[in-house]
């Protein structure tokens, strides 16, 4: 049973692991950066430590101080979330050294997945398909020999990569020696490792992930799929279970190729196996992502299972809680990133002074932000996810339309407004997602849908605001002679 | 009162009663919440301002509205060879005196550990780049300038 745990991460992801660990009587000890001081999820932690130094390296990729903080604050386990160190099997191996529970798979299974040449040649050996491409052991001399027999289009991707970061999509031989450069420098900055390797680009694929769980007392199951097809630059926005792909014989296929990849490498916890699943109904090992992915509320949401609960639950060496899994309804999860998508989707800044989240039933926000707060451009430009559930999946798109409409989030640009297009697109109600297919759909670029009569209604409110300076007195609330009296609101409060 | 958005310039004069305003047939209350009504039908608006932009949700949208003092003249416009995003100089891919085609690499930035590329808007030349590797930039800083083939 764990007893206090420190979560090696930020924002989001931080303050869902920070409440699971408050719901199971668990302590968590948040570590932040100077910068994130004050946010949501240093308040969320029962101790919440300042790291030393600046920008990512000397902060929350700093293993050794991590690791120091965790002894000094006598930590029992480390969560490190998604990212930043949460697939370093050197810190996993250097957490379980120095006694502490490493909330996660064991350093032999992140390296034997984490490096994608050993993870192809292990998938290989234990029956599970890959996908046709190369490995490559060496520089850009190398990438420019070998792409002719892989074949255009391909893909570049970082060896020790993930989330879209040093990942080049390559269509004309002219243009792989600046785009090998490019990945290569990006694999470099982001994960320290320049080394790419090469595969045929399948268009028309879908992405589909199969979750899994296993526990020391000889358990692995899958926990079924997630549909996460939409994406642009590679990151996922959109993200569904069930995929309208799947029926259950190929269902039963992937989970069990899910299954045996997760046994290959005797692994432990929460893991997703990815898969590209062709039109014609093949699929292929991509990766599998050792740790919990952004997406997996929509697992939870969909099977009942709290993910984060179980592994706290695995890690403390109880077996998995879950029995057998019965998947009711459709859930949708959708990534709120501060980004403007009519400006080819780069990341925007500024303060979020309105952030009004949607309510009502079937509606989840996991967010790493609040009113008041900052975006900065110090980090990932990932804010939140808003999830919902509903019993089929139009009832679902309907939801998440509803939520979106309801979203307010004023003084920092984000994507909400090309989420709830994107939900009343033909092909997203129709189920024909491919992961190209916002380059397929917006070829140049995408720009709001907007009535003449949003653009009137909106040019009025600007106008009546300006004349009535709307907002001024609650801006400056702090004055105590401008604040309401508490008799003027005490009917309010109790009615 | 005049308003700018990326695209556009709006000139707009309500009829105002009270904290009610009324133009082409579309009403706002503003005393407070603010309330839109069109053909009848109540929805609600948030509105706030950040510096002299008004940013408005209506109707599932959200829009923004700089407010252009009287007196004050426009900026001119620029060529599209200025920072999309406030980031960092990866690399600089030109020199000075270069001619350049349209589609060619200008330079390559970064921002949020994405990396992003400085595109040629015209054929040319290039007159002058105002940033090195590794420079800060603030986003619509001007990177470089084209001088365009005649």
């Amino acid at each position: 049973m764990l007893k206090r745990t420190l979560v090696a991460n930020r924002g989001e992801i931080a303050c869902r692991i920070l409440r699971a660990c408050s719901e199971a009587g668990i302590e968590g000890v948040a570590i932040h950066a100077e910068n994130d001081s004050g946010t949501m999820f240093t308040e969320l932690a029962d101790i919440a430590i300042q790291l030393e130094g600046e920008g990512l390296a000397e902060t929350y990729l700093n293993q050794k101080q991590i690791l120091d903080i965790a002894i000094e604050n006598g930590c029992d386990s480390i969560h490190p979330g998604f990212g930043f160190l949460s697939e370093r099997a050197d810190f996993a191996q250097a957490v379980m050294d120095a006694g502490l529970i490493w909330i996660g798979p064991s350093p032999d299974a992140i390296t034997k997945m984490g490096d994608k040449m050993t993870a192809r040649i292990t998938m290989k050996e234990a029956g599970v398909p890959v996908i046709p491409g190369e490995e490559i052991d060496g520089g850009l001399e190398e990438v420019l020999a070998i792409a002719p027999s892989v074949g255009y289009p391909l893909l570049l991707k970082a060896t020790a990569g993930g989330g879209g970061k040093g990942m080049r999509a390559v269509h004309r031989e002219e243009d792989l020696e600046s785009e090998a450069k490019g990945a290569m420098r990006e694999a470099l900055n982001a994960f320290g490792d320049d080394r790419i390797y090469i595969e045929r680009l399948l268009t028309g694929s879908r992405h589909i992930e199969i979750q899994v769980l296993a526990d020391n007392h000889g358990r692995t199951i899958h926990l079924g799929e997630r549909e996460c097809s939409v994406q642009r630059r590679h990151q996922k926005v959109f993200e569904e279970s069930p995929s309208v792909a799947l029926d259950s014989e190929l269902r039963n296929a992937m989970g069990k190729a899910a299954c045996d990849a997760a046994r290959a490498v005797d692994y432990v916890g929460a893991g997703t196996v990815e898969f590209l699943v062709t039109p014609k109904g093949e699929f292929f090992f991509l990766e599998m992502n050792t740790r919990i992915q952004v997406e997996h509320p929509v697992t939870e949401m969909v099977t009942g299972v709290d993910l984060v609960r179980e592994q706290l639950r695995i890690a403390g060496g109880k077996p998995m809680s879950c029995g057998d899994l019965n998947m009711r309804g459709h859930a949708i999860e959708v990534r709120l990133y501060a980004e403007d998508p009519a400006n080819n989707f780069l990341p925007s800044i500024g303060p979020l002074k309105r952030f009004i989240a949607p309510t009502g039933p079937g509606v989840r926000l996991d967010t790493g932000v609040r009113e008041g707060d900052s975006v900065t451009p110090d980090y990932d430009p990932m804010l939140a996810k808003l999830i919902v559930w509903a019993p089929s999946r139009i009832e679902a798109l309907q939801r998440m339309s509803r939520a979106l409409d309801e979203f307010v989030v004023l003084g920092c640009t984000t994507n909400i407004r090309f989420l709830r297009e994107l939900c009343d697109h033909p092909d997203v109600i129709d189920g024909w997602t491919t992961t190209d297919m916002i380059e397929r759909l917006w070829p140049d670029g995408w720009s709001p849908d907007m009535p003449s009569i949003v653009n009137n209604a909106g040019l009025l409110i600007a106008a009546a605001c300006e004349s009535t300076n709307h907002g001024r007195i609650l801006a400056s609330s702090g004055n105590e002679s401008l604040r309401p009296s508490t008799f003027e609101t005490i009917s309010r409060r109790f009615p | 009162m005049e308003f700018k958005t990326s695209d556009s310039r709006y000139e707009i004069e309500p009829n105002r009663d009270g904290s009610s305003f009324v133009h082409d047939g579309i009403i706002v209350h503003a005393g407070g919440e603010i309330w839109l009504e069109i053909d009848g039908r109540k929805h609600k608006a948030t509105a706030t301002k950040v510096g002299d932009v008004w940013w408005v949700h209506v109707l599932g949208h959200t829009l923004q509205y700089e407010i252009i003092e009287a007196g004050a003249t426009g900026s001119n416009e620029d060529n599209g060879l200025t920072a999309p995003m406030p980031g960092k100089i990866l690399d600089v891919l030109v020199s000075q005196g270069q001619s350049v085609s349209q589609g060619d690499a200008l330079m390559v930035m970064e921002a949020m550990k994405m990396e992003h590329k400085i595109i040629a808007n015209c054929d040319g030349v290039v007159e002058s780049i105002h940033f090195n590797t590794g420079d800060q930039v603030q986003q619509g800083a001007e990177l470089l300038s084209i001088v365009e083939n005649e």
